[in-house]
């Protein structure tokens, strides 16, 4: 549904555009792509909405060329943007029912059931809204007719946590209609609770394309000991051990019960386990394409 | 389509409201204060025999110039200024952030994930603009054709004329500043480039009518084009002038055209 063929945006040497982006996005899929602030997400997304020209290389959404066709894809695209920016001073309804208007069919009904679901309230003035609630318009104005293609940047950002349950709900129903969904963000764990096959994009390099299951199993945990006979060296699984002051650290990358067993003998003071944070499991893909 | 221009017409509508009011009130302030002056023009003629001749061809009142006893050189003289600075104030004004307005908002990256092109965008955004300068002009017209009327000195073609040169005039302003406003997209820079266009043109007027060996000047002022004097005593508005004008207006807008369809639009 979207196939890029060495997408390329070139912005000048002082800012960093996308460099030989090519990915094919399959019908009903839902795509998460994942890279830090500034890597080039954005961009990627503002390219096949034809926002901006591609430098070199091709794009095609199902199967219509971004350029040529732009008018046809945004017809049967939705869109999410990182930051959402409308008329301030429309009322939310007149500006939902402005923006369906560009579509033939008539959405009234759909409308109101979405804003009820994120529990948006139609009456307030755009420019009054918080961006939580902006984000939530941005929604339903992507849902809203039903597209073939969902293209969201960040979508989560300013949701709060139950409203954000429900958007992954209605996500779901989304991709069982039969939606492709591309899926932009830098916050692992949403992309891990919805997508089927995740994309890591470094310095506008799309460096790694895997089923999210692969990405999970590299997951890693980060672990610190307090103990004062704790002798464990590094290996395959225990990696960047480090001491500091009387607790051990170290990043273990394995079954956890395993290391559980490993440790019972040791009299042991506190231990914590903590998920990596995000910079960490890219920092763990970027260092591996550096080494590469 | 014609729910996005109706959108962008309601947006414009308070400053067209506003900008129509100014000028006609202007206009009608003016012509209002004409039956008082007309019977002590001639102590009038006297003082300005007084000015340096240099002083009165800026004003239109030199050698060929306009006949202040008339309404029509007296409006020529005291209210047309007015129309056309102001007028094309608002015209640079409206050409200018009637696109970049949505990038500095950065609502363009709304219309542009709709089924709309960067062409459609362009004319619908193009038809408001001339659709309200159509709409103030026409308005100003039926302010003069009244106005004059009452003074009891209606010449159709002269009333017509005052309206179509500014109108002209406003075009020209618009499609300029909206060719600018492509290249730079901060509103507030285009407007502040675009009424320096308007102001500084106007001045560029001034210096051609004063100084002989810069006389070629005048091809590169709007405001010659609609001279008040050429109106007003020949009405005519010179057919050079009119075809540079469409030329402007043509080029400024394939400019525009050309440019919109091929640029980046980084909101």
């Amino acid at each position: 549904m979207i196939k890029t063929k060495e997408l390329t945006k070139y912005y000048g040497k002082n800012a960093r555009g996308i460099i030989d982006v090519t990915m094919d996005i399959k019908k009903g899929e839902i795509f998460g792509f994942i890279g830090p602030n500034g890597a080039g997400k954005s961009t990627c997304v503002r390219t096949l909405l034809n926002f901006i020209f591609p430098t070199s290389g091709e794009a095609k959404v199902m199967g219509l060329d971004i350029i040529k066709d732009t008018v046809e894809i945004r017809r049967n695209v939705g869109y999410v943007p990182a930051e959402v920016h409308y008329y301030k001073h429309m009322i939310v309804e007149d500006f939902l029912k402005y923006s369906t208007e560009f579509y033939t069919n008539d959405y009234e009904e759909r409308l109101h059931e979405l804003a009820k679901h994120l529990e948006l309230d139609l009456t307030r003035k755009i420019g009054d809204l918080s961006s939580g609630n902006k984000k939530k318009v941005a929604i339903v104005l992507a849902l809203v007719y039903q597209p073939k293609i969902l293209i969201f940047d960040e979508p989560t950002l300013g949701l709060d946590p139950l409203i954000q349950s429900v958007f992954f709900d209605l996500l779901k129903k989304e991709k069982e209609r039969g939606a492709t969904i591309f899926f932009s963000s830098h916050v692992l764990s949403d992309v891990q609770k919805i997508c089927d096959r995740v994309g890591i994009i470094k310095e506008g390099k799309l460096i790694k394309v895997e089923n999210i299951e692969d990405i999970m199993k590299a997951r890693a945990k980060n672990i610190r000991i307090q103990s004062d006979d704790f002798n464990l060296k590094e290996d395959e699984h225990i990696i960047n051990l480090k001491k500091i002051k009387d607790s051990y650290h170290f990043t273990y990358k394995g079954n956890i019960d395993k290391l559980l067993k490993k440790i019972e003998s040791y009299k042991i003071d506190d231990i914590s386990i903590t998920e990596p944070t995000l910079e960490e499991i890219f920092m763990h893909y970027y260092n591996k394409e550096d080494k590469q | 389509m014609s729910q996005f221009i109706k959108i962008e017409f309601k947006r414009q509508l308070s400053s067209l409201i506003l900008w129509t009011a100014i000028i006609c009130g202007l206009s009608i302030l003016m012509l209002s204060m004409y039956p008082a002056f007309k019977d002590s023009f001639s102590e009038l003629e006297a003082m300005l025999d007084a000015f340096p001749p240099a002083m009165l061809e800026v004003f239109g009142l030199g050698e060929g110039g306009l006949d202040m006893s008339t309404p029509y050189g007296w409006y020529g003289m005291e209210g047309y200024l007015f129309v056309v600075l102001i007028g094309g104030s608002y015209a640079g004004i409206l050409g200018s952030t009637i696109l970049s307005q949505e990038e500095d908002d950065q609502t363009i990256e709304f219309l542009l994930s709709k089924p709309i092109s960067r062409n459609q965008i362009l004319f619908g955004k193009s038809l408001v603009v001339v659709t309200n300068l159509f709409i103030l002009n026409m308005i100003l017209f039926v302010t003069l054709v009244i106005a004059f009327s009452l003074i009891g000195d209606f010449i159709f073609l002269s009333t017509l004329l005052l309206v179509v040169g500014p109108f002209l005039l406003q075009l020209i302003f618009a499609s300029l500043s909206l060719a600018i406003s492509i290249f730079v997209t901060k509103s507030r820079k285009v407007m502040s480039v675009s009424l320096g266009l308007v102001i500084g043109l106007f001045f560029l007027d001034i210096i051609a009518t004063l100084t002989d060996n810069l006389n070629f000047l005048k091809y590169f002022t709007p405001y010659e084009y609609v001279n008040a004097v050429s109106i007003v005593n020949n009405q005519a508005i010179e057919f050079v002038y009119l075809i540079i004008s469409v030329v402007i207006i043509i080029v400024s807008g394939f400019v525009t055209w050309f440019f919109y369809n091929r640029k980046d639009i980084t909101a």
